[in-house]
Formats: structure tokens, sequence, C-alpha cells
């Protein structure tokens, strides 16, 4: 086990009062700020932080490295859209429908991990998430034709909370905040519990884990599930708020962001997803404030690529490997150069 | 079945298992050498193509033709030189990502190595994305590709971009050969692969051998790029199904074998071009889906490939 998974003891100033407090204010004041439309669009953003949560917790506590989770989203998407629209469901079991189904795809996806480890694992999950959106076009029967369908059902506020454009969205923004919360809670539960252990044990080494007495194919198999469960509630919620649900949508751009983010974050840290999240929805928005410095000849060629949030998000993965190893949530001070110092040290130095 | 189709068909895939051949000759060299794969293999060859392209056009992102009158001589080059400026490109590009990216990784879990190797295909993907945009480019072609330049084998025609692409790859593997087995640096790097501990107590310079295993790579990726950018067009996304289908082909022949690679990738190329020509369902656009479940099928079933050799773990 490395050191994080031991609860280290509590000295010193604590950090997650401050995230408490910052994730408190940034509840209230986001549907004080936005307006129907635009809080629309940061519930969607908000609602990434379950497929965070769901990678976070398939690399950093199950040690099966997957480039596919955006996969997931789509399946529980689609599922939600098939199961509320065709067969007519509510809208709650159509959402936990579409969970359980992307649930059961994770599963079957993690049956090769029992055999297939590390670095190949990353390569099929790639290799899925690439097929993932053709693939999507073949079944018109679900996801409509050409991998786009609209949903019916709309998903509008109880009369009692008000019926003008900005209250639907006001119902909508709680709804998801709710599952979040509820996400992070299970979360929680479920990486301290038996399992949770028996994760991480199968993670640092299966074989020893296996001897003491850990079903490794169930572990694999439902840590890849659940970790999908999550992402497919993302798929689901999501649903709720844009009743277009289009193959566009899952390119595979959107399953490395979603596992750029959990590393970048933090992996095997429940901080780390809430942090990769901010960084998911924040990263964009930088962006706009280098607009000013368009114009300038060279410099302006250098910000047209700032601009682009996936080369921020490439970036940010590579130089975070260097000087954050642990992630954002496990700096505890200002990051430093002392691990570049040290490799050169070590490299061109006598020993 | 339609004789003289299936062998044009099969003309047309072999270019295709060329270019994935290289690709995962590419691979396998790093992998062989290092037991890691570079992700963005693929992307760090598109970015080479983009070069060439700039040295053909004197078309530079961002900058007008004044500004750039004076960076780049004589622009627009010869294709062969501009070519050969986009290999070299990408030699210095994948030696300065080993130097500076991979090597003080030495020793760091797994999962590190593939942060960068992910990070940097999203950032050059990203790259050439803003600097060229998505919409595709006409890129000339290396060998003659006019309607009549084929070769006529039983009614089938065998284009000489398809010839050239192999000769290009067979000479590759030629010249290969000789640095492995006639060179120091060689020499050095098949210690390497056998022992790397033993390798570095005898003296072997380990770091260096790997840079230039590197700069072959990614030099062997940017000839692949060039060749695969006039098949199709020129684009920012243009080598990741190829990057796919080099990974299917690698992972098929033995990921440590360059033979392997190669017999991958004619294999990968043919079921690539087939299987979608004889079964309707899966048609171009899930030209993928085969190649995929045969590289995990491989990798369930035979996990070292059809040629390489086997790994026995300890605990």
């Amino acid at each position: 086990m490395t050191a994080a998974d031991v609860h280290e003891p509590r000295t010193g100033f604590r950090w997650s009062w401050v995230g408490y407090a910052v994730i408190a204010v940034a509840v209230v004041a986001i549907p004080l700020m936005n307006n129907a439309i635009e809080l629309r669009q940061q519930s969607r953003l908000i609602l990434a932080l379950l497929a965070v949560l769901g990678v976070n917790m398939c690399i950093g506590y199950g040690g099966l490295i997957s480039l596919g989770h955006g996969v997931f989203i789509g399946v529980g998407a689609f599922g939600t859209a098939y199961f509320v629209d065709d067969m007519s469901m509510p809208w709650p079991l159509a959402i936990l429908g579409g969970t359980l189904v992307a649930g059961l795809a994770g599963c079957l996806i993690g049956l090769p991990a029992l055999r297939i480890r590390g670095i190949h694992l990353a390569l099929v999950t790639l290799g899925l998430a690439i097929v993932f959106r053709p693939l999507l076009k073949r079944i018109p029967a679900i996801t409509g034709a050409g991998g786009d369908r609209s949903v019916e059902a709309s998903f509008d506020a109880p009369s009692w909370f008000g019926d003008t454009r900005y209250a639907n969205s006001l119902w909508q923004y709680c709804v998801v905040i709710a599952v979040c919360l509820l996400g992070l809670l299970l979360m929680r539960n479920i990486v301290d519990s038996r399992m949770g252990r028996a994760m991480r044990a199968v993670r640092d080494n299966d074989t020893a884990a296996a001897v003491y007495g850990v079903n490794l194919t169930q572990v694999k198999v439902l840590t890849f599930g659940i970790s999908a469960a999550f992402a497919g509630a993302a798929g689901a919620v999501e649903v709720t708020m844009f009743p277009f649900v289009s193959q566009d949508n899952f390119e595979f751009t959107r399953s490395l962001n979603l596992y750029a983010a959990a590393v970048i974050g933090g992996l095997g840290s429940l901080w780390g997803a809430v942090l990769g999240t901010s960084a998911l929805s924040l990263v964009p928005r930088l962006g706009n404030l280098l607009d000013n410095l368009d114009g300038l000849p060279l410099v302006g060629w250098f910000f047209a690529l700032l601009r682009s949030d996936t080369f921020v998000f490439g970036t940010a993965l590579v130089l975070l490997t260097f000087l954050a190893p642990g992630g954002l949530s496990r700096i505890r001070r200002v990051p430093s150069l002392a691990p570049v110092r040290a490799w050169f040290k070590r490299r061109y130095t006598l020993h | 079945m339609d004789i003289e189709l299936l062998l044009q068909r099969i003309f047309d895939a072999l270019f295709n298992s060329a270019i994935y051949s290289s690709l995962a000759l590419a691979l396998v060299i790093i992998y062989r050498s290092t037991g890691l794969l570079n992700f963005a293999q693929g992307e760090m060859a598109t970015f080479s193509a983009f070069v060439a392209f700039v040295l053909l056009s004197g078309e530079v992102p961002g900058l007008t033709g004044g500004e750039i009158a004076g960076l780049l001589p004589g622009v627009p080059w010869p294709i062969p030189l501009a070519v050969i400026g986009a290999v070299l490109f990408g030699m210095i590009a994948g030696a300065a990502t080993e130097r500076t990216l991979i090597r003080p990784l030495e020793g760091a879990p797994e999962l590190a190595v593939v942060n960068v190797t992910i990070g940097l295909l999203i950032a050059v993907n990203a790259m050439s994305r803003e600097w060229w945009g998505t919409s595709g480019r006409l890129f000339p072609a290396l060998f003659p590709s006019d309607a009549d330049d084929y070769l006529g084998i039983g009614g089938a025609r065998l284009r000489f971009t398809t010839i050239g692409a192999w000769l290009t790859l067979l000479a590759i593997v030629f010249l290969l050969g000789l640095l492995l087995q006639r060179t120091k640096a060689g020499l050095a790097f098949r210690a390497i692969s056998i022992n790397r501990d033993s390798a570095e107590l005898n003296g072997v310079r380990v770091g260096r051998t790997l840079m230039y295993g590197w700069a072959l790579a990614a030099g062997m990726g940017a000839m692949a790029a060039v060749m695969s950018a006039n098949a199709v067009l020129l684009d920012a996304n243009m080598m990741l199904r190829v990057l796919v289908f080099s990974f299917a082909a690698a992972t098929l022949g033995g990921l440590d074998s360059p033979l392997g690679a190669i017999l991958g990738g004619v294999i990968i190329g043919l079921t690539q071009t087939l299987v979608p020509a004889y079964v309707p369902w899966i048609g171009f656009e899930l030209s993928l889906l085969p190649p995929l479940v045969m590289m995990t099928i491989v990798l369930l079933v035979r996990p070292q490939g059809l040629l390489g050799t086997k790994r026995v773990e300890r605990v």
C-alpha cells in the first residue's frame, strides 16, 4: 500500500475545510450568476464529476488503466433515452436503467481486464473509445438514424417549483447537485469498504491479493462495472437537460479528457476527482481571457494554442507527471522543481 | 466470388499494410528496448507530415508570406527534400522527447509513462488542429500516381504507390538490420533489449542508445505519415486510425518482434480492407472493429503474439 492509502494523522491546516467552503459558495453562487441557458451548461460541466469519479476509481483505486470511459457515458445516455421514450418509463426509473446498462457494459468490458493488464488494457480501451462512434451508427433501433436521436419526454420542474424557463434550469441544476453529492458519498463508502480495500490490494499486487483470499475475477469485473456505472449515470442525467443525444458527443477525445481530468486532479483521491472536474470546466474559460492577447505576432500564434482546452490538458498531463506526480489534490505546497533537480543530481554525480 | 475484384482489393490492402507495418515497426523498436508503448507515435508522425507540408507549400499557420520568407530558404522545396526534412525533424523531435520527457521517468510507475505519452497525444493533436485546422489538405505523392501508373496483374492493378511504399518499407528494414547487426550502436541496442541491467553494468550507454531508438522510431513514423498523407488527405486526426491499426498489427505479430510487426501489418491491412468489403454491416466506418477484436483476442489468448517471446512473470 502506498502512503496515500493510510490515513495520515491530521496535523496543520485543514485544507479540506477550505474545499468545503469553496464548494458551498460555488453551489449557491452559480445559479445566481447565470441565466437559464448558461445554468444548464454549468450543470452539464458539474455533472462530469460523476464520470471523473468513475475513472478515478477505476485507475486510482483499481489500478485498471482505462482510456475509454467516455463510452460508458454514451451507453448511459442512449440507454436512458431509449428507456424513457421507447419504453415510456418514468424519468427516475429510466435514469436508473441507463446507469445499470452502463454498469453491465462495464462488467462486460471488464472481463478482458482479467487477463489484459496495464498498458495493454489502456490500448484496448483506447481502441474501444475510437470505435464507439461508428458503432453507434450501426444500431439505429436504439440510437436513432445515424446515431442521433432526440428525446420526446421532457424533464420539467414540478409545479410548486415554478414553470419559468429559469425555474426549469434551476430544478435540473438541483437534481445534478443532488446526484453528484450522492455519487461522492457513495464513492466514499465504496472505497472505504471491504470491496475498496480489496481493490487497492489487487492494484498493488494482484497475486498477493489472491493469496490473501481476494476473488480477483469478482473484484476486477466489479471495479470496471461500478466505475462504468458512475460514468453512465453522468450520461443518464445529462439526457434530462439536453434532449438530443448524438454520437457527435462521444468522440474519443471525451474519453481522453476524462482520463486527463482524473489524473490531473489526483488519482485515488475523491478531492482529486473534484479538482479534476473543476479543471475540466475552468480551463476552457481561461482561454477566453487570452483573447486580449490576440493580434500580437508570434505571441498570438502561441496563445492560439492555449485557447485550445485539449492542448492545455495534454500539456498539463505531461507537466504534472513531473511537478506533482500525485495530481493537484496531493500538492501540499507550491510545486517545486525539487524532483527534477534530484533527478539531475542522481544522474550527474558519482554514485 | 469475383477473383479479379478480390485480387484488386488485396492489392489495395497491401498499401495500407505497408503503412501499418512501418508504424508498427516503430512501436516495436521502442517496446522492445523499454517495454513502453508510445501512444503519441501517430501524432508525432502527423506533425512531421505537417512539417513536410510547410516545406512544400511555404504556408505557415499564423504567419503571412513576408514574415516567413526569411525563415525558410528556398520554399517550396521539391518533394524528396521536403520528406527528408520532415523525417529529420521527426527524428530530432523523437530524440528530444526521449531525452526530456521519458528518461527522467526511469523507474517510475508504468502509469507515469502512459500519462506522458497520452498527454503528448492530446497536446500534439491539439497543436496540429489549432495551427492547420481540421480540413484535409492535398499532399503530393512520393511515387508516380497518375491514373495509368500501375502494373496489371491478372486483370487487377498493382499501383506504383503501393510498390513504392513496400520498397520504402523493405529499405527501412534492410537498413535497420544493418544498423542492428553491424554497428556498435546496434549491438548496444540489442544488448539493452535482452538485459538492460547487465548491459548497463558492461558500460553500454543505455540512455543515449534509447534516444537513438526513439529517433529511429519517430523517423519511421514520419515516413509512414508522409506516405499515408498522400493516400488520404492530410489532417490532424489522420494517424489516429492508423495508430490503432498499427497497435493491432504490433500486438498480433508480437510486441517485441520486428518481423512480427510486418507480418501483423500485412494481416491487419488485409482484414481492414477485406472484412468490410464482404461484410456489409461493417462497412468502411467500422473497419476498425475487426482489427480491434483481433487485437483483444490475441492479448487474451496469446499475449506474446504470433512471433513474440513469451514473458514469464515472477511474483
